[in-house]
């Protein structure tokens, strides 16, 4: 059996085709103005990589914000569904998903199914996580990659807002005036989002083993701060950003083989 | 094919007719020479009643509501309050409000009728607020009772005394500022009005525990709604005895407010009135909202029932109460109003936790949205807590952030992605068409 | 000469914890300045006002909508990190939705031996206030007295209203060394003296007063005092923003904060019926906006403080968030506009933005100097 799962998001579209409980294609692409033929494009490379042609694919499973739009997809899965069932497909033992992005920032308490038992968005007042760093590298004239590893070698803790990215950034001024060091700034600014999304993921009763997935799971600076901040340790599976496309694949596979995740009525 | 039978409601000519009469009764109340005053929905309106029959109320949050509907004028209002320096985070009824009337522009057209005399009641800290800006622009006189108490299940003689000489504070007083004579029987005539109203209401939300619901919460907004303009009237107890037994009848002959019935919801707080198709969407996936504890409680007067179950409240009139004289009106009055559901959470989150619970249970629930309203602390006011209880007892609760009256604090994309994601966790797909 | 008080700011769970053990008395939160603290005293009891500790913390939203005051949010979460776990009591005296959400949550998940709540009016404008307040009290004292196992006299009462009175009678005597050309002591002394009040016990406040008050006449302030500014918000206990104010060329003078004058500036007055005599204090103090309804008391409580301590601006620090202040604010400053009193709005989150500040505080006080020179 042969499944696949694309992942539409407002940068990005990912595709990831599985066959008999193994990931065969990965392909990532950015979506472009039009993205369904960018989706298309994807599909086709996917299919490619994986060797197989469109007519053996059973079924097609469509998440991410563009998922309405996706072509040629059998059914859709909201991100924070896909997250989860990618989520146990890649630590069985998994059962909070924190998936932070650029714009959003959600948790998800998942059962030992990858069905979502509870979940929490952030609130608008503290949206932006991706967003922010950006900024904030920029305020400090540090590469956005290197950010991260920047604040890993601070070792001071600087209190900074953790309600509010427009009053955080108002403070990131505040400490360049009082000549904070860099590497403390950036040290604070991770632990700022992190308090903020630990603060979110709070309202769902946090469970180990907690899953970092989204943008932000490749920010090393920002997985310190979750971890300390959550003090739980904090599992970022490879190539994290595929883990929602992956788990529109598999939510596919399981419904071809009737153990359906998700539930539906024909 | 839906599952059950749906047809509109017979009495919604007549709702919207009493609607309209409402707010040009207020709006021409001058020219006949009667006598117009501005409150909140929860003012005690049977009080200005003894002043006369020409003498009418304009409340301000169902005029809010009103105004967030008409999203070009509700936009021109909020604006124009935070030109004059108010915080934007403020009460978004009182905002509109406030806009409407710095502007001088009535939403149902024309200028704003500008009242004789302010008339409130303060459980919410915004409350006594708005009035008292209210007063100063229009410069009139204003009176408002503090029923800040606690909860009903500690009300004693004390507590009770606090509001009812309030009460009677405010009879004096209306009789100074307006010149007239006060007239008991009109008090006590519209008093029995109000708790029969109330009462009726309550009972019509019981019905909703049928399956399927006669009546979906959207629909409900448009009829609870009188109890929030007008519960002392006699149109108003009347319009709801021919309304429960309108929906008695839909009961018997299962009737549906949804036809394809088959996730029944609750909310909370105010919805965003500019989003109300957030509730049809709903209906896509078969899913419907049967009211909540606001659409119950914020004018519906419940009790236990000796079988256990939650329902309307026995009226005075029912239970032989006497109230023969003002100050036995004004005593039945005041705690009547004071079991109000959607008062007891003001000092304990815990209580609406468990009011929410027994909604779930006795209406069939399968799960809770709640609104996490930015434009009303009043009743957010613990709205994390009940969630966190709501979800304890392994009831599917989401949220979604919204405001009921400032349209740009509220996102329905990322609201319908929500629900999809909640709809997906209680395993429900789209209905097929 | 103010280090004490700073101490005492700084340390207020050691003070707590070594009270208890020193005295053997409990301690009551209170969630806020409301709370009748004659009463408490006269029980044996030491009021201890819970404020927030101004860090960033996570554990509040999940109980807490995020609309809701960054002040509620940090008094909670004191509660649920345990910093306060040495109380027997908590105790909310009516106040704002803000800070009932608190209590409400910290009854609900910080266990506390005992709880209790005073409906206190809200209005307390209407003449039947202060009897309906005093209703309140009574029952709050034989809640006390259960719990406690004991009777509250009116010898304890007039004894509680005696110690009360007397430290708040002290930092008014202190306050009118700040009326001074060149004020004695600096704002942040003042605030420390002030919000200490609040949870030290008053007898041994009142002594360290009096010890101050001997050296005041004698104090070289060793600095200019600037331009004099009067603070006006809510609970205000941002130690950073006034030190950053008074580095920058100016003093703060007075305040009307609820950590500062309007907790301490009325006395309570003898009366027959001591709870009556309690309740009519609390009644009749300057009010908090959320009690200042139908008439607007507060604005000329503010006139006579900034007239009296000759200030010559004033900054107004508006908790995000907190609704009874937004709903002074516009006429607030229209009235101080009218009785030309210059005035900067800042909004204060738990942490403050000081960079940021500094430069709008800064620009303010250039304004108002360049006034002088015309």
């Amino acid at each position: 059996m042969i499944t696949a799962g694309m992942d539409l998001g407002a940068k990005l579209i990912k595709v990831v085709i599985v066959s008999d409980g193994k990931v065969i294609a990965r392909v990532k692409k950015t979506s472009g103005f039009e993205q369904d033929v960018s989706a298309s494009e994807a599909m086709k490379e996917a299919l490619e990589q994986a060797g197989v042609t469109a007519d053996e694919v059973d079924r097609i499973v469509a998440t991410g914000a563009g998922r309405n739009f996706a072509p040629f997809a059998h059914d859709r899965l909201t991100e924070v569904g896909a997250a989860a069932r990618g989520a146990i497909a890649r630590l069985p033992e998994a059962r909070t998903v924190i998936d932070v992005g650029a714009e959003e920032g959600r948790a998800i308490l998942i059962t030992p199914e990858g069905r979502v038992k509870d979940f929490a968005v952030n609130e608008k007042c503290a949206a932006g996580a991706g967003t922010f760093t950006e900024a904030m590298a920029r305020a400090l004239e540090v590469p956005l990659e290197e950010l991260g590893a920047l604040s890993l070698t601070s070792d001071k803790a600087v209190p900074m807002n953790a309600q509010c990215v427009v009053f955080a950034e108002s403070e990131v001024v505040s400490l360049l005036h009082a000549r904070t060091s860099k590497r403390d700034i950036a040290r604070a600014v991770h632990d700022a989002i992190a308090s903020r999304i630990v603060s979110m993921a709070r309202r769902v009763s946090i469970k180990p083993e907690v899953v970092l997935i989204g943008g932000m799971a490749f920010n090393v600076g920002f997985v310190e701060s979750l971890k300390r901040t959550l003090e739980m340790e904090v599992h970022i599976p490879e190539e994290p950003d595929y883990v929602p496309a992956e788990g529109a694949a598999w939510a596919a596979y399981d419904k071809v083989a009737g153990k359906a995740a998700v539930d539906v009525q024909e | 094919m839906p599952k059950y039978p749906t047809e509109p409601l017979k009495c919604w000519k007549k709702a919207k007719e009493l609607r309209e009469k409402y707010y040009r009764d207020y709006a021409s109340a001058s020219e006949k020479g009667g006598l117009r005053w501005t409150g909140g929905a929860w003012s005690f309106d049977a009080i200005p009643a003894g002043l006369g029959d020409d003498v009418y109320p304009i409340t301000g949050e169902p005029y809010s509501a009103s105004i967030a509907f008409n999203k070009p004028f509700s936009m021109r209002c909020l604006e124009e309050t935070e030109a004059r320096g108010w915080a934007r985070d403020l009460c978004s009824y009182m905002r509109n409000y406030w806009g409407s009337m710095y502007l001088s522009e009535f939403n149902l057209g024309g200028k704003y009728p500008k009242p004789d005399f302010a008339f409130q009641d303060h459980i919410c800290c915004s409350h006594g607020k708005w009035y008292q800006v209210v007063a100063e622009y229009e410069d009139i006189p204003y009176f408002c009772i503090d029923i800040s108490v606690g909860p009903y299940n500690e009300l004693d003689e004390d507590r009770l005394m606090f509001v009812v000489n309030q009460m009677h504070e405010s009879i004096d007083w209306m009789e100074k500022i307006t010149g007239r004579r006060y007239d008991d029987e009109k008090l006590i005539e519209a008093v029995r009005n109000d708790c029969r109203s109330t009462s009726t209401w309550a009972d019509i939300c019981v019905l909703n525990k049928n399956i399927p619901a006669p009546l979906d919460e959207k629909t409900m907004y448009s009829l609870y709604v009188f109890g929030t303009l007008s519960k002392h009237s006699k149109e108003v107890a009347d319009f709801y005895e021919e309304l429960r037994d309108e929906v008695k009848d839909r009961v018997e002959r299962g009737i549906a407010a949804v036809g394809n019935e088959r996730c029944r919801l609750m909310s909370d707080t105010q919805p965003p009135w500019g989003f109300l198709k957030v509730f049809r969407y709903l209906e896509e996936f078969g899913a419907l909202s049967v009211g909540s504890l606001y659409t119950f409680g914020l004018i519906g007067m419940w009790e236990d029932k000796p079988d256990g179950s939650w329902g309307p409240r026995t009226t005075p009139m029912e239970l032989g109460v006497p109230m023969g004289t003002r100050d036995q009106a004004l005593r039945v009055l005041a705690d009547w109003s004071l079991s109000r559901p959607e008062w007891q959470h003001f000092y304990d989150a815990d209580l609406k936790s468990k009011m929410m619970l027994r909604i779930v249970k006795e209406w069939k629930l399968d799960g809770v949205m709640l609104h996490m309203n930015r434009g009303c602390e009043g009743l957010s006011c613990g709205i994390a807590e009940n969630r966190l209880a709501i979800a304890e007892a392994d009831v599917p609760v989401m949220t979604f952030e919204g405001n009921m009256g400032d349209e740009r604090e509220f996102d329905l994309a990322k609201t319908r992605d929500r629900i999809d994601a909640f709809m997906e966790t209680m395993e429900l797909e789209r209905v097929e068409e | 000469m103010f280090s004490k008080f700073k101490q005492w700011y700084e340390n207020r769970h050691d003070y707590a914890r070594e009270w208890k053990e020193r005295t053997g008395g409990k301690v009551m939160g209170c969630f806020c300045s409301y709370a009748p603290e004659e009463i408490l005293v006269a029980a044996g009891w030491l009021p201890s006002r819970i404020l927030g500790s101004h860090e960033p913390q996570d554990v509040s939203e999940k109980h807490i909508f995020g609309m809701f005051c960054p002040f509620c949010r940090d008094v909670l979460a004191q509660g649920l990190k345990g910093r306060y776990n040495y109380l027997d009591g908590i105790l909310m005296t009516q106040a704002c939705l803000h800070l009932r959400q608190s209590y409400m949550s910290w009854k609900m998940h910080v266990p506390v031996p005992f709880q209790h709540y005073i409906y206190m009016p809200q209005k307390v404008q209407t003449r039947h206030a202060v009897p309906y307040h005093r209703s309140e009290l009574v029952k709050f004292t034989k809640a006390l007295e259960e719990f406690s196992g004991i009777r509250v006299s009116d010898d304890d009462l007039d004894r509680g209203m005696t110690v009360v009175n007397e430290n708040r009678g002290l930092m008014r005597q202190v306050y009118e060394y700040r009326k001074e050309p060149e004020a004695k002591l600096t704002g942040q002394e003042a605030m420390w003296m002030t919000v200490s009040s609040m949870w030290v016990d008053k007898e041994e406040h009142s002594s360290e007063l009096k010890r101050v008050l001997e050296q005041l006449p004698d104090r070289a302030p060793g600095r200019d005092t600037g331009a004099r500014l009067m603070l006006i918000g809510s609970e205000n206990d941002d130690m950073p923003f006034i030190e950053l104010v008074e580095k920058v060329g100016a003093t703060v003078v007075v305040d009307d904060h609820c950590t500062g004058t309007r907790y301490f500036w009325n006395l309570c007055e003898h009366q027959d019926d001591r709870i009556t005599a309690i309740a009519e204090r609390y009644i009749r103090r300057p009010a908090c906006p959320v009690k200042d309804w139908e008439e607007r008391t507060r604005f000329g409580h503010i006139l006579e403080l900034a007239r009296d301590f000759q200030a010559d601006g004033a900054i107004i620090i508006q908790q995000k968030f907190c609704d009874p202040h937004e709903c002074d604010m516009p006429p607030l400053r229209k009235f101080l506009d009218e009785h030309d009193i210059p005035n900067l709005m800042l909004e204060f989150d738990a942490t403050t933005p000081l960079g940021q500040f500094r430069i709008r505080v800064e620009a303010f006080l250039e304004m108002i100097g360049q006034e002088d020179l015309f």
